[in-house]
């Protein structure tokens, strides 16, 4: 077989080289220090995360009445962040949720941050290691693939025999893939040795089909940067300048466009007149809302004050607007805790007792009109121009393969925004259990002094990544446009080839 | 001899595809960065104008002392850089202001003087924008010369000595070390080229600009910048005449030059840094809230119990009262500044630890005559203490003068009720001067010169005991 006999011949050329060799260690050398960096730095997070989920629980049981209850859920630190951190790292990681107004990615915060500074440090992930130096190799092998045996003369020697050029690409692609595959395939089982023998980190099934994601895209993309190589090699006549031109290919892609693409000549300020019109209508609606309230208490049989009514009693209150143009958050946030209700007071309970029935509801409900409003602004204004910059990105096979790692570890903002929809509906479980328990018209809501709220009845907010299907159908358009790419240059480089002079 | 070889390296390389690609490389990198620069700095200044009359405004609408003395200066912002294209510096992750304002309240009626506060700066938290490193004269001159320069390099002896024109050179008695500095020079002048044209373009580019006036201070700090850049560049083609030496082909020099680079610039720094980082825990924002409220609790609970004692005693109150506002206040900025403190003390490592790398050096430097970055950051912290405390002894100067006062500082009844005329209150103004720049860049550039010392020697070692 013609085949074997010369993908034989070229593994044993590429093999035994120097450049195979030092490639290969400084390959392991980077992932292994890189990965329990790593691994450390995701043992902290996890830590922070476990704290502040029980500080939060602990904050939610000691609270007495019901408009007093806080509901902060946190965002676990995902474990496939070691091999593409994405997001992960970056957005907020704690939100509060609360029926007055339904949360977004813009009103998180951070727990567990130790020192801001350290951003002045760029991280790096195992997927940026193989970005670099996996494109690079793959340049050093394909570059003199073709240019280099033509120089030499044994392309024409090799020709002479009864073997198609198509044959001699494919056996030349066979046994490149096959020497680049190794260090790229014993550095990912490295990691996941690592990965596995540490105490803190688990792995599940699905974190393997994930990873094996991952090294799908990553060979894909070897093979990308190999048949770049290749097409420059077919159309160079000599190895210097293929040399040159493969390595300046290189520096554009992987160094350059992904830098300079997203640059803007206009600066990238979000459009205020689209917000500053969406926050005119939340406006209205908080207005609409006030009027109500207004109302409500003008018709009241009793004149009663503001929400707190007077009431007193080793009383603690939180009453605050929270206004913010930029991320157009507009709510009124109240909650109150009265210790121990003074008996001269007595008489207006039920008063009050009908008024938060009919005021939380409509207040829920406005909470649901501004989020209708501003879902569609926040879409057009911070969303829309992140996805055109990912587009942008894509033209790249560095691009293309950083989504499609970003994906299949579910760091991507698609799967980040997967938390922030969970809270949106741990939101929806928080007002059903208060609509459930007649929350409003309650005396708990206000005061505990006959009893207080038994928290442990709230189903507990739990955030379940998406399944592994998800995370591959998300990840397939850019893997398809790998794939894609590759045929294509497949199909430039043996056209060339077929016609080229030997 | 020297200027002969020269010219005929430079004479190769002019003509050779990768001069064509690294002039428009570079030239392009500059040109996006002059006008990025040209649409963005004023936008930054009139920024940061707003903001500091905003602050002054507030500042000198106070009238009378006690107030002066209580409510402190308010927000305090760095004064943006002109040269904030040669280096970012990641300025976007150092808080551009700090802020000396009241918070604590140790009593209904008694509050603790202002103190100072360090905000962190978290720009990342509502950004999903893609991560990209900014196209400054750091990153050209960091990542793509130094590429360049190895480029240029890889094969200039070994390939010489694969053809064997080499050997057909020294044996024209041409001392070695000559064709050596021959070849140094060569790739230096064949490389300063590009990289001086595309320099006098940018800065064509940004001094036309009519929004952008360069002073004289800052055309010294972009000569100076200029210089450090070739030595940088000069550093790097030692290192390709070192491995071009020392290797017998040419592939192989440049698949080892090629990892030293990756290795090197684009991968030491990210990872020593992250284990550096992780041998100090400073105080995380959690720990500083409860200790702050600790603190808090303790001093009420001491004053109150304190209070009991003087009922009746308005005197005695007073004095109290001042003893807890100077108390309050001082524990307060005590420990934002340990937090502080420690949090510099753990970027102050990890930036020592990834000088190792000449990417970080050549970083390190271009931010500090840039007026950027870390080393500007602390820079303009020590000018905010400076402040501090030059309007702290303002207050006690002003009280100190009125003769009517009780020299009772912390309570209003204790303080001078003169007027205060609104020029005659302290101003902050952010400076950054040359000379103390010099100071903070001079380890680098040791260090700089010690790596291209080094490297140089060693090649020279190298060329001269090579076998033909």
């Amino acid at each position: 077989m013609m085949l074997t006999t010369l993908i034989r011949r070229e593994l044993l050329d590429n093999l035994m080289t120097f450049r195979f060799v030092v490639v290969f260690i400084i390959m392991l050398l980077l992932v292994v220090v890189n990965t329990s960096v790593l691994i450390k730095d995701y043992d902290r997070r996890l830590a922070s995360y476990n704290s502040a989920v029980k500080s939060n629980h602990d904050q939610l049981l000691g609270t007495r009445t019901y408009s007093s209850g806080s509901f902060a859920v946190v965002r676990p630190p995902n474990l496939l962040s070691i091999f593409n951190a994405g997001l992960d790292k970056r957005l907020s990681n704690e939100i509060f949720v609360s029926y007055s107004f339904v949360p977004t990615l813009w009103d998180g915060q951070v727990h567990g941050s130790t020192n801001p500074l350290l951003n002045l440090f760029s991280s790096i992930d195992i997927v940026f290691i193989f970005e670099v130096v996996l494109s690079l190799m793959s340049l050093i092998f394909a570059y003199d693939a073709l240019a280099g045996e033509r120089e030499r003369g044994t392309l024409r020697l090799v020709l002479t025999h009864p073997v198609s050029r198509g044959k001699i690409l494919l056996a030349k692609y066979i046994s490149a893939m096959i020497c680049l595959l190794v260090p790229l395939l014993i550095s990912l089982l490295l990691v996941v040795i690592l990965l596995t023998t540490s105490t803190i980190v688990s792995l599940k099934v699905d974190d393997f089909l994930r990873i094996g994601g991952i090294v799908l895209s990553s060979i894909a993309y070897l093979s990308a940067f190999y048949f770049i190589g290749m097409l420059i090699s077919v159309i160079t006549r000599r190895t210097s300048t293929a040399l040159m031109l493969a390595m300046f290919v290189w520096g554009f892609l992987v160094l350059v466009y992904p830098n300079v693409i997203l640059v803007r000549i206009t600066p990238a300020q979000p459009s205020q007149e689209r917000l500053a019109s969406a926050f005119n209508q939340i406006e209205q609606i908080w207005d609409e809302f006030e009027r109500e309230r207004k109302d409500f208490l003008a018709n009241d049989p009793i004149p009663g004050e503001e929400s707190h009514f007077g009431m007193q009693g080793g009383s603690g209150l939180f009453e605050t607007w929270y206004k913010d143009k930029s991320s157009l958050l507009f709510s009124y946030v109240a909650a109150s805790y009265i210790n121990k209700l003074d008996d001269e007071f007595e008489p207006q309970v039920p008063h009050v007792q009908n008024y938060y029935r009919f005021i939380i509801p409509r207040k829920i409900d406005a909470a649901e009109r501004t989020w209708l409003v501003r879902k569609q602004a926040l879409e057009s204004v911070y969303f829309r121009p992140a996805i055109v910059d990912r587009i942008f990105l894509r033209l790249s096979p560095v691009g293309m393969y950083d989504a499609a790692t970003q994906a299949w570890a579910g760091t991507d903002l698609i799967g980040l925004r997967d938390f922030y929809e969970a809270t949106r509906k741990y939101r929806r479980t928080v007002i059903d259990y208060f609509y459930d328990k007649n929350a409003f018209e309650d005396r708990k809501w206000f005061s505990p002094d006959k009893g207080s709220v038994d928290w442990n009845s709230l189903p507990q907010f739990s955030f379940q990544r998406s399944s592994v299907h998800i995370n591959a159908m998300r990840a397939l358009p850019d893997l398809l446009l790998l794939l894609m790419i590759n045929v294509i240059l497949f199909l430039v480089i043996f056209s060339v080839f077929q016609k080229s002079e030997v | 001899m020297i200027w002969h070889i020269t010219k005929r390296e430079l004479y190769d390389n002019l003509n050779s595809l990768r001069f064509a690609l690294a002039t428009v490389l570079i030239l392009v990198l500059m040109l996006i960065n002059a006008v990025i620069h040209v649409q963005e700095h004023p936008v930054r200044m009139q920024k940061y104008h707003d903001a500091t009359t905003k602050s002054l405004n507030t500042l000198k609408s106070r009238t009378d002392l006690f107030s002066i003395a209580q409510e402190g200066p308010g927000n305090l912002y760095k004064k943006p850089s002109p040269l904030y294209f040669c280096a970012e510096g990641g300025d976007i992750f150092l808080s551009d202001y700090a802020y000396g304002i009241h918070r604590v309240q140790i009593a209904n009626n008694l509050r603790a003087f202002w103190s100072l506060y360090y905000p962190g700066a978290f720009p990342n938290i509502f950004n999903i924008r893609p991560d990209t490193v900014k196209v400054d004269w750091g990153f050209v001159i960091g990542y793509v010369l130094s590429l360049i320069a190895i480029l240029f390099t890889f094969d200039s002896i070994s390939s010489e000595r694969e053809r064997g024109t080499l050997r057909l050179m020294l044996s024209n008695s041409v001392p070695r070390h000559t064709v050596l500095i021959g070849k140094f020079l060569g790739a230096l002048v064949s490389i300063s080229i590009p990289f001086t044209l595309a320099i006098l373009m940018n800065l064509l580019v940004i001094s036309t600009s009519r929004d952008i006036d360069l002073g004289a201070d800052v055309w010294i700090r972009l000569c100076i910048i200029f210089i450090i850049a070739i030595l940088y560049l000069c550093l790097f083609i030692a290192l390709g005449l070192l491995v071009s030496s020392s290797v017998q082909n040419s592939v192989a020099s440049l698949v080892i030059l090629l990892l030293t680079w990756c290795v090197f610039v684009v991968f030491v720094p990210s990872t020593l840094a992250s284990i550096a980082s992780g041998f100090s825990n400073p105080m995380t924002y959690d720990e500083y809230f409860k200790r702050r409220n600790q603190n808090i609790k303790t001093l009420k609970e001491e004053y109150v119990a304190l209070l009991q004692e003087t009922r009746g005693l308005p005197d005695k109150k007073i004095q109290i009262d001042s003893e807890y506002v100077a108390k309050g206040t001082e524990q307060e900025e005590r420990l934002s500044q340990e937090q502080l403190t420690q949090q510099i003390a753990q970027i102050e490592l990890a930036r020592s630890v990834t000088r190792i790398s000449p990417v970080t050096l050549i970083q390190h430097l271009l931010e500090v005559f840039a007026g950027t970055g870390f080393e500007r950051h602390q820079q303009f912290l020590e000018n905010v203490q400076r402040y501090a405390r030059e309007y702290r002894e303002f207050v006690t100067d002003m009280d100190r003068a009125d003769p009517d006062s009780l020299h009772i500082i912390g309570v209003r009844e204790g303080m001078s009720k003169k007027p205060i005329s609104p020029e005659s209150i302290p101003a902050f103004e952010d400076e950054f001067s040359l000379n103390h720049d010099f100071n903070d860049a001079a380890i680098d550039l040791y260090l700089l010169i010690l790596f291209f010392v080094v490297l140089m020697s060693g090649t020279y070692l190298r060329f001269i005991s090579i076998e033909i």
